[in-house]
């Protein structure tokens, strides 16, 4: 057993999140230097401090020091509290960026979480609003995470106003399941969310005909719903973005977004999503890309048995994460081709010994 | 048949007992590296390789969507490759 006050260390700025996550559910202290310290503006982005606060209003004890440049921190994680919280994040980065690391804690949180979280709902780097509602809170509910797990968009806020405001509502666990998601099953319906504020209302219907004159083809059980927010709800920025996703029979879900960009008609974004959706389907395996981390943390988290998962190869973000994972956890995963009688298949099959992680901050009613 | 399992990765090799870096094995490692470090020789001073780090590499939730990748799927040939993924489908190629 590693003593308490075990420190890990990390140098550069990249990662930075899944480390905090980690570090706050290990509870082990970790010190991250070299931040961006070759650079012209050396130190922590604003957003990362706009993060570090919120983590540690989301926490109780944490201690974080920060060093006179900025280019180094130091982690001692206190409990994770939940509980109902407001939080105006960074307009440098979407609310995605803020709520991901949120999201894999609130689970294990001493209260159930309630947070509303300000800012911009929807950017090209982050997890949109509609992806964190549509697809990553489901592929929660894999774990048994799901009574009362809900995010409520109020206001959108397209950048650089931003003006969106978001509610996360997560209920606590003591222990999460483990899965056996190895069926990536095949594609039963297509759903979508389209947007426009502060432009023409008429541009999500214009994403929706465009994405519905490739994907008509397939099944037909489409659904694109065309959100409309008027007013004060629709934040202070104009923009318009479609979210994409498909599910199947086993409900695996592929998801993805394309938002406006200057000199683009509202008909490009809406391929754009929906070729980049097809590209995921093609992909195939149980998981998209952008949740490996989520699934994998939680696998890791899972009772103290062999949890499986098939998914896609794994992005460089998702490798960095897997040795984050052993250097906290000790645990590290198989990965062997899902199908090895056929070659051509690039799918793999993600296998660990789950940790029996249990939630020891939550409160016993 | 054996040349095609060379080829397939070793993924727990690559991750749990190398250095390299996430991005080397995802895209795989340069060989133009290697070559750089050999015409050195002559010179006295050696340039220590430092390691490149992108210093606005944005930890993002979402991975950039390349155009050029989209591309195929203007073709119709492509857009009935995955076909056999829908339930409509039947049962594959």
């Amino acid at each position: 057993m590693a003593q308490p006050s075990s420190l890990i260390h990390f140098s550069g700025h990249q990662h930075l999140r899944s480390r905090l996550v980690l570090s706050i559910l290990s509870g082990k202290h970790v010190r991250i230097d070299k931040i961006r310290s070759e650079d012209k503006n050396p130190g922590l982005r604003d957003y990362e401090i706009n993060l570090l606060r919120l983590l540690e209003k989301f926490t109780n004890g944490t201690i974080i020091e920060i060093s006179v440049t900025g280019t180094a921190i130091l982690l001692k994680p206190g409990v994770i509290l939940g509980g109902t919280l407001q939080h105006d994040c960074s307009l440098s980065r979407a609310i995605g960026y803020f709520l991901e690391p949120i999201i894999m804690l609130a689970p294990f949180a001493k209260k159930p979480t309630s947070i509303t979280l300000k800012g911009i709902t929807t950017d090209e780097h982050d997890l949109s609003a509609d992806i964190l509602r549509t697809v990553t809170l489901p592929h929660l509910q894999l774990f048994g995470i799901s009574q009362g797990l809900e995010l409520r968009i109020k206001r959108r806020g397209a950048a650089p106003g931003g003006g969106g405001e978001v509610q996360f509502l997560c209920p606590i666990v003591k222990q999460v399941k483990t899965i056996n998601f190895v069926d990536p099953g095949k594609i039963k319906r297509i759903r979508g969310v389209a947007h426009a504020v502060r432009v023409n209302p008429q541009f999500s219907n214009r994403m929706i005909e465009a994405a519905r004159s490739i994907l008509n083809r397939y099944i037909p059980d489409i659904y694109l719903y065309s959100d409309v927010y008027k007013g004060e709800e629709s934040g202070k920025s104009p923009g318009y973005a479609l979210t994409l996703l498909a599910e199947s029979t086993t409900s695996a879900i592929y998801c993805s977004e394309a938002i406006s960009e200057p000199g683009v008609a509202p008909e490009d974004i809406g391929l754009k999503a929906t070729r980049a959706l097809l590209a995921e389907i093609e992909k195939g395996g149980c998981v998209d890309q952008k949740h490996q981390t989520l699934i994998l943390l939680m696998m890791v988290l899972g009772s103290e048995d062999v949890g499986r998962c098939r998914m896609g190869e794994p992005t460089s973000k998702t490798i960095q994460f897997l040795r984050d994972i052993r250097t906290f956890f000790a645990t590290s995963f198989k990965i062997v081709p899902a199908d090895p009688s056929d070659p051509s298949c690039t799918q793999l099959t993600y296998s660990c010994y789950g940790t029996g992680y249990v939630n020891a901050n939550r409160t016993l009613a | 048949l054996a040349s095609s399992k060379e080829k397939k990765k070793n993924w727990i090799k690559l991750i749990y007992s190398t250095s390299l870096s996430p991005e080397e094995i995802v895209y795989g490692k340069k060989e133009e590296d290697e070559d750089q470090n050999g015409n050195d020789d002559d010179d006295f001073f050696q340039v220590k390789p430092k390691a490149v780090e992108d210093t606005e590499a944005l930890d993002a939730g979402k991975e950039a969507i390349h155009p050029e990748t989209l591309k195929k799927w203007e073709d119709e040939d492509m857009l009935e490759s995955i076909r056999h993924l829908f339930i409509t489908g039947g049962d594959g190629p």
